[in-house]
């Protein structure tokens, strides 16, 4: 019977493509934005990646300026020169090449085509296509426009300083794989402050919306002083005035996460006592109706949908967390136990080159872009319903 | 003291306010085993705050609460078991909303009645079979529709094997095609003998199923008796005005 085709409905299955057509102007406006962008960026790697393999010995430009080659302490005299001073010498020679000029100059071109056309016509096109093609590509055009002007400020002025200071490669071999140690203690850090913040932060919040005031009294008192007090202060006081002072003989690593734990305990507290009154107050009647006492009801009926809730801030605070570890610094880590911006301090001091701040900043970025990305995830599963607060899955 | 009159519900003389807000001037009345009283009257009259105070989710600020022979508002009374004697039907369902149909009923019946995992499933079945959602048991309250979340709400309440039943306006959220479900449910309930204290617009379901009804308004009970005569026979004023507004 199904096979009359009378009966059979044809579904539609996704709304309707009301845009309209796009015209080939409108789409070379589009192209040669968004070729601009693509030639400063990669335009601009394709002539360091040239000059790094093919780059050879540093040049007499970069002598002149102040790159000058490594020697190592001989009989005749000693230690000279800058280590890493061909690499370094290929990234200045490379940004001052005629192939990097010849792609800023060629960027800047299209990019600003890409706009005069874009800006001019996208009003009076017919469709939305054409329009969204227009409009995209004089954005396009003018990040090419911007990017390309920059560079070439950079490049005019004195890049073999801030190249030598910043981007020497050679200078982190001194001291690189303390990098990767610090990645771990840094997790170890963030870890256990996490853990132990997230305990003392239930807890906290609990008592802090007691309808007792004794009860609330004094786990308002911590929250405020440890929100209203420097972290840096809390590492300090709780190492050289609690450890110390009382002859407790604790360790910084454990000193500083025990103080990570207690500052995070505090956040997360106010973290978890807006998620607890946002959940309706039916819940906490109907636990209560079936003879469930205050803390059954907390424990089964309140805390588990108020923690689905937290979890996007919850993993906010954890990022800054992971950033707030660095501040460990100042109570001298052992060097075998470093973090990661303990690490970057160490090969600072041991190379003077600033690059070590440089390959931190990505070492943090590797840890923490990653947790953005998780909290941006959930967020937009929690707002778009596929996973619902209530548990009941995708 | 005892409940000399047999009672399992008396009320003497409670008062609630809330701030300077006088919600509940001055209640006395007394339920016996079997009855099932509608309460009836226009929104803010107090009716829900009276419900409230039945199993001491509100505290009454004067007066006294007896169930059962107990005077529950007795500060030295244990509002946690006698709350397990009362089962109550909330106008928002009210569910655990991270719980399965089955989880609802089962959590308080393992935590607070402290049955064996097993038992309490086998009595969850048995009253999610008699509101006839035995082909629901694991499905999620944001996946039932509000007629069966109640539904669910009524078995939850049930499987405490409570000695009776309050509902407060449980059909008010109700699309109108889902409101007829959860009533049947509520007769059967009272055919079966529960002592039931109902709040309702539903007048049809009062006067049909009501064995006492009580018109509230501006925190005092207008006037009380047995629904049919209140229906055909309304004494005061503002209980005509009432009737003349919502029949």
């Amino acid at each position: 019977m199904s096979d009359n085709p009378v009966d059979v409905v044809d579904p539609v299955l996704t709304a309707p493509d009301t845009r309209g057509a796009t015209s080939p102007f409108a789409r070379a406006i589009f192209l040669v934005g968004a070729a601009a962008v693509i030639l400063v960026l990669l335009g601009t790697v394709a002539v360091q990646i040239d000059w790094a393999m093919n780059g050879g010995p540093v040049t007499q430009s970069c002598i002149d300026q102040g790159i000058i080659p490594y020697s190592p302490e001989t009989d005749a005299g000693p230690a000279s020169g800058n280590k890493g001073a061909e690499g370094v010498c290929h990234i200045v020679e490379g940004l001052t090449s005629p192939a990097q000029a010849a792609v800023l100059i060629g960027a800047f071109l299209l990019g600003l085509a890409a706009v005069i056309a874009g800006w001019s016509t996208y009003r009076s096109m017919d469709t939305r296509r054409k329009r969204d093609h227009a409009v995209t590509g004089a954005v396009l055009g003018l990040q090419a426009v911007v990017l390309s002007v920059v560079l070439w400020v950079f490049v005019q002025a004195t890049p073999e300083k801030f190249v030598s200071q910043f981007l020497n490669i050679q200078a982190l071999k001194a001291d690189g794989s303390a990098l990767i140690r610090g990645i771990k203690y840094t997790l170890l850090l963030a870890f256990g402050g996490e853990i132990g913040g997230i305990v003392i932060g239930l807890v906290l919040s609990i008592l802090v919306i007691s309808k007792r005031r004794a009860v609330r009294a004094p786990a308002t008192v911590y929250i405020n002083i440890f929100r209203g007090t420097p972290l840096i202060v809390q590492l300090s006081i709780g190492y050289f005035g609690v450890n110390l002072g009382l002859g407790l003989h604790l360790g910084v690593f454990t000193v500083a996460v025990v103080v990570l734990a207690l500052n995070m305990g505090a956040y997360s507290a106010e973290v978890f006592r807006a998620g607890i009154q946002s959940i309706d107050r039916g819940q906490m009647e109907a636990a209560r109706s079936v003879g469930m006492t205050y803390l059954q009801a907390m424990r089964f009926a309140i805390v588990p949908q108020a923690i689905r809730r937290v979890i996007p801030p919850l993993l906010n605070e954890f990022v800054i967390l992971i950033k707030d570890t660095s501040l460990v610094v100042v109570l001298g880590l052992p060097l075998d136990q470093l973090d990661l911006f303990g690490a970057a301090q160490q090969g600072y001091s041991d190379t003077f080159s600033a690059t070590y701040f440089v390959a931190v900043s990505v070492g943090y970025l590797i840890i923490t872009l990653p947790m953005i990305w998780i909290v941006n995830q959930v967020e937009r599963r929690l707002r778009s319903g596929l996973v619902s607060i209530t548990g009941g899955g995708a | 003291m005892g409940n000399p009159d047999g009672s399992i519900v008396r009320l003497e003389g409670v008062h609630k306010w809330f701030g300077d807000n006088h919600v509940l001037r001055g209640i006395d009345f007394a339920l016996n085993e079997g009855d099932v009283q509608v309460v009836i009257g226009p929104s803010g009259g107090g009716k829900s705050t009276l419900l409230r105070c039945v199993n001491l989710l509100e505290l009454p600020t004067r007066g006294r609460v007896w169930f059962d022979g107990e005077d529950i508002t007795d500060v030295r009374a244990n509002l946690n078991e006698v709350r397990t004697h009362i089962g109550m039907v909330f106008q928002s369902f009210n569910l655990f909303p991270h719980k399965t149909a089955l989880q609802n009923i089962t959590l308080p019946l393992e935590k607070v009645l402290g049955l064996k995992r097993d038992e309490a499933e086998s009595r969850a079945r048995d009253q999610l079979t008699r509101v006839k959602l035995d082909h629901k048991t694991d499905a999620y309250p944001g996946s039932l529709s509000g007629g069966q979340q109640q539904r669910v709400a009524i078995a939850r309440a049930l499987a405490m094997r409570p000695r009776m039943m309050l509902f407060d306006e449980v059909t008010s959220a109700l699309d109108p095609e889902l409101v007829g479900e959860v009533l049947q449910v509520m007769k059967d309930l009272a055919a079966e003998g529960m002592t039931m204290m109902v709040v309702t617009h539903e007048m049809g379901f009062a006067r049909e199923v009501g064995t006492e009804m009580v018109f509230m308004d501006g925190g005092v009970v207008v006037e009380a008796g047995d629904p049919r005569e209140v229906f055909a026979n309304p004494q005061s004023e503002r209980l005509q005005l009432f009737f003349s507004e919502v029949l």
